[in-house]
């Protein structure tokens, strides 16, 4: 288990403040952020290689705040697997291992027993990752930080250490903190989501959550929702039977019904594989937000496209198969009709 | 076109006070060397075998800057190793401090140590109880050298530190290393070439010490103060020989150097 409480750590002028969660044992924790937003100084300072100002760091529900990085027993594998030059692979491995014969095997066992007596400078991006993992492990720590160790690696070598990775987790019952740019991970890896930003801590939630419902605009900028409109929300009229939260929302001249948490709410946030096109309005749709709108622009992404609809003045972006747009006849100048459920349009 | 022409001109003009300029000065700093061996050099090897006085005066030079050139890594890597992490309280004082030996007369350098540890100060009366006495002896010697070239080799390897990734040390920590541990296995090795190349610049500067130690210690004399004692006393073609021996002692660092620089640093970052 790792937790940390109103947590307050400083990296040169760098500060990063009132980080509080909790990721409970044997579960995998994304950090997201965009760069300088703090997510290594929030590692380092849970190693302890570096100094927590004030709040506490818990691991396995002791407060470690001010025990050292040896007595933590926590395994750190950084971006650029900081393998030290000057060993062999398999000195790498053994490093910290009390049990050299179990650092050994973990090696081969994650592909790296043909490197042993290689020197870290002839590897490839791959290959010292794995290795870096391997020379982590081999303490046999029970918590594992990532720190984007995937970032340099290529994509056949990303998916089989993302592999490697997951198998070991489970095998090994770890509590993992894992920091990464890539949302694909956290959404296939991640039990827990963090979203840093400049220094604070915006959210902690499950995945899905952090990415269906986000805390801020900026928030939902930085997951990549393709609508976030500015507007203000009113509740609905009384005596319907909408779920809690649900509100009318307006930017200019456009109308959404959506749900949010009470109080006071600036943005509706909309995904855009929420938005479902159509050519015409017809056939009946519990769908709340029943939208007309003239095609601006398509632009392909592989088997994906992402449309562009102008609704009310407004650019309203839908992400949807190639096969559709084609299959709808849907090109710039074209009209169509957007649909959007009223659990799919969060207001924050 | 012909503004070009004009520009090409100025260009060439230009180019042409640059290269002189470097001529100059590099025959400026190579003239006298030059000249001193060719008047001293083979002489001064060939007195090499007769003169029991220069070959005393460059062993006892060599012993006491290896002396202080030790004494200096053992006490000098730990502080660099605190200013180059950034571990040490007032650590920009300490710097200036440290730079303060390189910038004053080295004649008053030779005075200051005198005051400090001259047979009347309380610790120079401590250090000649302790059969230590600084003024005419081998350890007023190896004082001097280390007052004036401690200050090279710390800066020196404070910067070799540093071009360590402080992560390194991160690491192994997290996998079981003390503090100390870790700048044992991890920075040492990491940081080795810079380190002996601090060395080797501190044992070179103290070799050619000079002003320093001739306040502290006349006899028994190091190289630089047989040649100036030759100098005044029989003149100029007396005192060549022991130069040019001096100089080319000095030239052994240098190649050592040389060679150091040419290697590739192991303390910068896998990537």
């Amino acid at each position: 288990m790792i937790a940390v409480e109103a947590l307050r750590s400083r990296a040169g002028a760098f500060v990063l403040r009132d980080v509080t969660f909790s990721l409970p044992a044997g579960a995998w924790g994304i950090v997201l952020g965009s760069a300088g937003s703090g997510k290594t100084t929030l590692l380092e300072t849970i190693a302890g290689v570096r100094r927590a100002e004030s709040g506490r760091v818990l691991l396995r529900g002791a407060d470690v705040t001010r025990v050292p990085p040896e007595r933590r027993g926590v395994g750190i594998v950084y971006q650029h697997a900081l393998l030290f030059p000057h060993l062999t692979v398999e000195e790498n491995v053994r490093y910290g291992a009390d049990e050299p014969d179990y650092a050994v095997a973990l090696a081969r066992r994650l592909g790296a027993g043909q490197l042993l007596t290689r020197g870290v400078r002839e590897l490839s991006g791959g290959e010292r990752q794995m290795v870096a993992l391997a020379r982590a492990l081999a303490p046999r720590p029970d918590i594992l930080l990532l720190d984007e160790p995937l970032a340099a690696v290529d994509p056949r070598g990303r998916t089989r250490l993302r592999r490697e990775l997951r198998a070991l987790q489970r095998e090994l019952s770890l509590t993992v903190l894992h920091v990464t740019h890539d949302f694909g991970e956290a959404g296939t890896l991640g039990d827990l989501a963090i979203l840093l930003d400049e220094g604070r801590m915006v959210q902690a939630a499950a995945p899905e959550t952090l990415f269906r419902r986000p805390a801020s605009a900026a928030a939902a900028e930085f997951l990549g929702a393709e609508n976030v409109f500015a507007g203000s929300a009113t509740p609905l009229a009384p005596g319907s039977d909408d779920e809690a939260g649900t509100m009318q929302f307006h930017a200019g001249s456009l109308t959404l019904v959506g749900v949010g948490e009470t109080g006071a709410v600036a943005h509706a946030v909309i995904r855009g594989e929420d938005v479902v096109l159509a050519r015409e309005r017809g056939g009946t749709t519990s769908a709340r937000n029943v939208l007309d709108g003239v095609v601006v622009e398509v632009v392909a992404h592989g088997a994906l496209a992402r449309v562009t609809l102008e609704v009310e003045g407004l650019p309203l972006v839908a992400s949807v198969t190639a096969g559709s747009v084609s299959e709808l006849g849907l090109l710039p100048g074209s009209r169509a009709v957007a649909t959007i459920k009223a659990t799919a349009v969060h207001l924050c | 076109m012909a503004a070009t022409a004009r520009g090409r001109g100025a260009h060439r003009i230009a180019a042409a006070g640059v290269v002189t300029g470097a001529v100059l000065l590099l025959a400026l700093l190579a003239l006298p060397i030059v000249v001193l061996l060719i008047r001293g050099g083979i002489p001064g090897l060939g007195q090499l075998g007769a003169d029991h006085e220069l070959r005393a005066a460059l062993w006892l030079t060599a012993q006491t800057a290896t002396i202080a050139t030790l004494l200096t890594v053992l006490l000098g890597t730990p502080l660099a190793y605190l200013l180059a992490r950034a571990r040490m309280p007032a650590g920009a004082l300490v710097g200036a401090l440290l730079d303060l030996p390189l910038l004053i007369p080295h004649p008053v350098a030779g005075m200051a140590l005198l005051l400090a540890f001259g047979r009347a100060s309380p610790a120079g009366a401590a250090l000649a109880q302790l059969g230590l006495a600084v003024v005419g002896s081998r350890t007023g010697i190896v004082l001097a050298m280390l007052f004036v070239a401690a200050p090279l080799y710390v800066s020196a390897a404070r910067e070799a530190i540093a071009r360590v990734d402080e992560r390194y040390e991160s690491v192994a920590r997290t996998l079981g290393d003390s503090p100390m541990r870790a700048a044992w296995r991890v920075t040492r090795p990491l940081a080795g070439r810079g380190l002996l190349a601090a060395a080797v610049v501190m044992w070179a500067r103290a070799i050619s010490e000079f002003g320093a130690i001739v306040i502290l210690t006349y006899n028994p004399k190091v190289a630089s103060v047989l040649s100036y004692d030759r100098f005044t006393g029989e003149g100029l073609e007396a005192a060549l020989p022991v130069a040019a021996v001096l100089v080319i002692l000095a030239l052994v660092p240098l190649l050592v150097l040389r060679s150091l620089r040419a290697g590739t640093a192991l303390g910068e970052p896998a990537r």
